[in-house]
């Protein structure tokens, strides 16, 4: 058929026409809408919101938590403002805690050397370990009613319990040998002191409960050039806490004992401090010398510290020097410094003592997965994500995030102690069990964590000290019975006791601690991700470590 | 509703932490992209981190949230979008970007001076199961289109019903508060009506520490800064952008 001009005009006032039309736009959108919703695209779950309160149990600072859930499940989780010592911030990770269940490492089975294996045959294989020799329970959060099962199950079979400490309750541990107060009851009153000196420690970068210091450093400090609280760091890089800091000292990597032990030496030869003795061996031209400082920077660092008092030196592991400098400062035991928040704290040993011996060692699974326990005996690994290369002989399945009913004890290194109590929000799926559920299965006999958690209000209640806080303030005195105390713990109040009358204790320094050098800080990369103690880290930490240049991938990026 | 909403951001508060870019994801629907880089990810907000190019002792180190900058003057990813997917709302001065009619052509990105705009390089994808986490109040959006920071506009809304429902006319604000500003733990981002002269962040934005990024370009955005060092009041004006950005900090 020829195409004559006719056609041709018709052709372009039909399509003219079409277009007039709204046909042709109405397609087009239609289209471009129904090529968004394919149906390979997540849809949100609909259903009805609530919210409800509880505490993040993923490292041993609890904090308070909002968790928005829809239909049954949780959807977003928000800081509570009226928690005492997190004060309504979260750290990074933990915004992206709610989708940690279904993370693809999540654990389901019962692993034996890599092999799958059951719940039963665990039991059989653990319950002949305890049978055949002594055994060792280790601990991430000491305090806690789980705990307390695992302590009573050692306690029946002679065998022994151990905690593996973060670094704010390391830091404490040269007090504990020098006082004789047990770390766990120590804290630091940093809502007191007008001058910290951080050697090293990430402040500001995943310390502790991130919310109490970073509070406290935007209201007392941030902006200011003559803050009314002082935060100086001593670090050998700018981490996230040095340019933030009011000053920052930049030193040798490693040499913040020798900076330490200069500026005591410089305290008690200038009479800066009521204290006397005893005298650093470090000289302050080696001080200088190590540190890349001048004696002149080391002098007036000291100055400075003691210009607006009190004033408290924070380190990041257990080195003593800077313990032994808060001493010479007169910080420990004394307002604004090291202080004793409770008089009922215990001691906890540490898992690298007495374990090599045990014929098996039960792991929980608060335990940092990095963590090997120095000893060939039969290791039973219970963790609710697989953190990758392992040396367990047992991978036991656990409750992930709040799957699981626990009670939330003070966190490491406050000033006051809490209670609280973490229920479970989400049915834990049939295929995993606590560490307690499991003894529990070995010795029925055993206490449950519900049944701890009960004895444990009732405690408080009888105790008719302190409050509770929640969406109000109430005194525990004007708490009407048991029954109330616990519903209003398991709403999200926490439980605040009284400031001690006296948070003094003595301590005394007959000699210069001896010192083998600091360890290395962390990158501020590991700070968060170290003190994170499940084995992946949320899937949106991709924002932070792989989709910008915020933060440098860890080396556990299982994200 | 008239309102000009907007943000005011301390520069010296903010550590740097992140926990915004986590909030902003998990509670608009941003999926983890593992295979993503710095280029390719889809972080609606961002937070850089910016050194003062100096040596040692004397080097200073500042984080700068950057997110969409809602800008009310002659919007540059307005005026470049042939789809229409891109308004500034009348009622709130929110720059609406509409992925429903978005085709992906990129102009309201190469537009964009803040570079603060992403493309969904690759289907929304959550490991199995884990879709029962999103935010049901916020839409997935697909491969193919941009998007960036709405100031969690679904939040807007569900304050909206919340207002309607008991029969008022304007929303109580604390009713209303983006993620990354709920989720801040030093309070460094502050969110408010700028054009309420009573609105404490309109007070702020109006401090003389305060700044906006590229003011010589005149599009008059909506999120302001603050900082009282001289240097980072400077980088507001950089050509070179990100230039001294520190990666992996």
């Amino acid at each position: 058929m020829k195409l004559t001009r006719r056609d041709l005009l018709w052709g372009v006032a039909g399509t003219a026409g079409l277009l007039v039309t709204p046909v042709p736009w109405k397609l087009l959108d239609d289209v471009s809408i129904w090529s968004q919703n394919w149906p390979w695209i997540p849809q949100p779950a609909r259903g009805p919101v609530e919210v409800k309160q509880s505490f993040c149990t993923l490292c041993p600072n609890g904090c308070g938590m909002r968790v928005r859930m829809a239909s049954g499940w949780p959807v977003g989780v928000a800081g509570v403002a009226s928690h005492p010592v997190s004060r309504g911030a979260l750290c990074p990770l933990g915004f992206g805690a709610h989708q940690l269940n279904w993370h693809p490492r999540r654990l389901r089975t019962v692993r034996h050397r890599a092999s799958s294996s059951s719940w039963e045959a665990a039991r059989v294989a653990f319950a002949k370990a305890c049978s055949e020799g002594p055994i060792a329970i280790i601990d991430g959060y000491p305090g806690r009613a789980a705990s307390s099962v695992f302590e009573t199950f050692v306690q029946k079979r002679n065998g022994s319990y151990r905690t593996v400490p973060g670094p704010e309750t390391l830091a404490l541990a040269p007090y504990e040998s020098w006082s004789g107060v047990p770390a766990a009851g120590l804290g630091y009153d940093l809502e007191n002191a007008q001058t910290i000196v951080s050697f090293g420690a990430p402040l500001l970068d995943g310390w502790a409960t991130p919310g109490r210091f970073t509070r406290l450093w935007a209201e007392r400090a941030a902006g200011s050039t003559d803050p009314q609280l002082r935060l100086i760091q001593v670090e050998a890089s700018l981490s996230r806490t040095a340019a933030r800091a009011w000053q920052w000292v930049p030193v040798h990597a490693g040499s913040e004992v020798a900076l330490a032990e200069g500026v005591a030496r410089v305290l008690l030869e200038e009479r800066l401090v009521p204290a006397r003795g005893p005298m650093p061996p470090m000289t302050l031209a080696e001080a200088a010398e190590q540190t890349g400082l001048s004696t002149g920077a080391i002098v007036d660092l000291a100055r400075t510290m003691v210009a607006r008092l009190p004033v408290v030196a924070i380190a990041n592991d257990d080195n003593p020097a800077i313990a032994a400098l808060n001493v010479v400062l007169g910080a420990a035991g004394a307002r604004g410094g090291i202080v004793r928040r409770s008089k009922h704290a215990e001691s906890y040993a540490s898992a690298e003592a007495d374990v090599e011996s045990a014929r098996a060692v039960l792991i929980d699974s608060t335990v940092p997965w990095d963590f090997a326990p120095p000893t060939n005996a039969e290791v039973f690994r219970f963790a609710a994500w697989d953190g990758g290369t392992g040396t367990s002989d047992w991978l036991l399945p656990a409750p992930g995030f709040l799957e699981d009913l626990t009670d939330v004890p003070t966190a490491p290194a406050s000033a006051i102690a809490t209670y609280a109590v973490a229920p479970s929000l989400l049915k834990a799926p049939p295929e995993v069990q606590s560490a307690a559920q499991f003894l529990g299965g070995i010795d029925p006999a055993l206490i449950t964590v519900e049944k701890i958690i009960h004895t444990r209000c009732a405690d408080l209640f009888r105790g008719r000290a302190g409050t509770l806080q929640g969406q109000e303030t109430t005194s525990v005195a004007k708490v009407a019975s048991v029954q109330k105390l616990e519903e209003q713990l398991w709403k999200g109040a926490v439980w605040i006791d009284e400031p001690p009358r006296s948070a003094a204790f003595r301590c005394e320094l007959k000699e210069w601690p001896a010192t083998v050098g600091s360890a290395p800080a962390m990158s501020s990369s590991e700070n968060w991700s170290k003190a994170w103690r499940a084995p992946v880290l949320p899937p949106l930490a991709s924002k932070l470590y792989l989709e910008s240049s915020l933060r440098e991938p860890p080396d556990r990026r299982n994200v | 509703m008239n309102a000009r909403y907007g943000m005011v951001i301390d520069l010296d508060r903010c550590t740097g932490c992140g926990s915004c870019m986590v909030a902003c994801a998990a509670e608009n629907n941003v999926p983890p992209i593992p295979q993503a880089s710095p280029r390719t990810g889809t972080t609606p907000m961002l937070v850089r981190r910016v050194s003062n190019g100096m040596e040692a002792g004397a080097q200073r180190e500042v984080f700068i949230p950057i997110m969409c900058m809602h800008c009310e003057h002659e919007t540059p990813c307005v005026s470049v979008c042939p789809q229409q997917a891109v308004e500034v709302d009348k009622a709130t001065g929110i720059v609406m970007q509409m992925p429903q009619r978005c085709l992906g052509c990129r102009y309201c990105m190469t537009a964009c001076p803040y570079h603060a705009r992403y493309f969904n390089w690759w289907d929304p994808a959550w490991p199995a199961g884990m879709e029962k986490s999103l935010n049901p109040g916020v839409a997935v959006r697909m491969r193919g289109v941009v998007e960036k920071c709405n100031m969690c506009h679904a939040r807007l809304h569900s304050a909206m019903a919340k207002a309607a429902i008991t029969g008022k006319r304007e929303i109580d604000p604390a009713d209303y508060v983006p993620a990354c500003v709920e989720a801040c733990p030093t309070a460094a981002i502050q969110f408010g009506n700028l054009a309420d002269q009573n609105d404490p962040v309109s007070h702020e934005a109006h401090s003389p520490d305060a700044f906006r990024l590229l003011a010589r370009l005149d599009t008059e955005p909506k999120v302001y800064y603050k900082s009282k060092e001289a240097w980072v009041k400077a980088l507001a004006e950089s050509k070179s952008g990100p230039g001294s950005e520190v990666k992996h900090g």
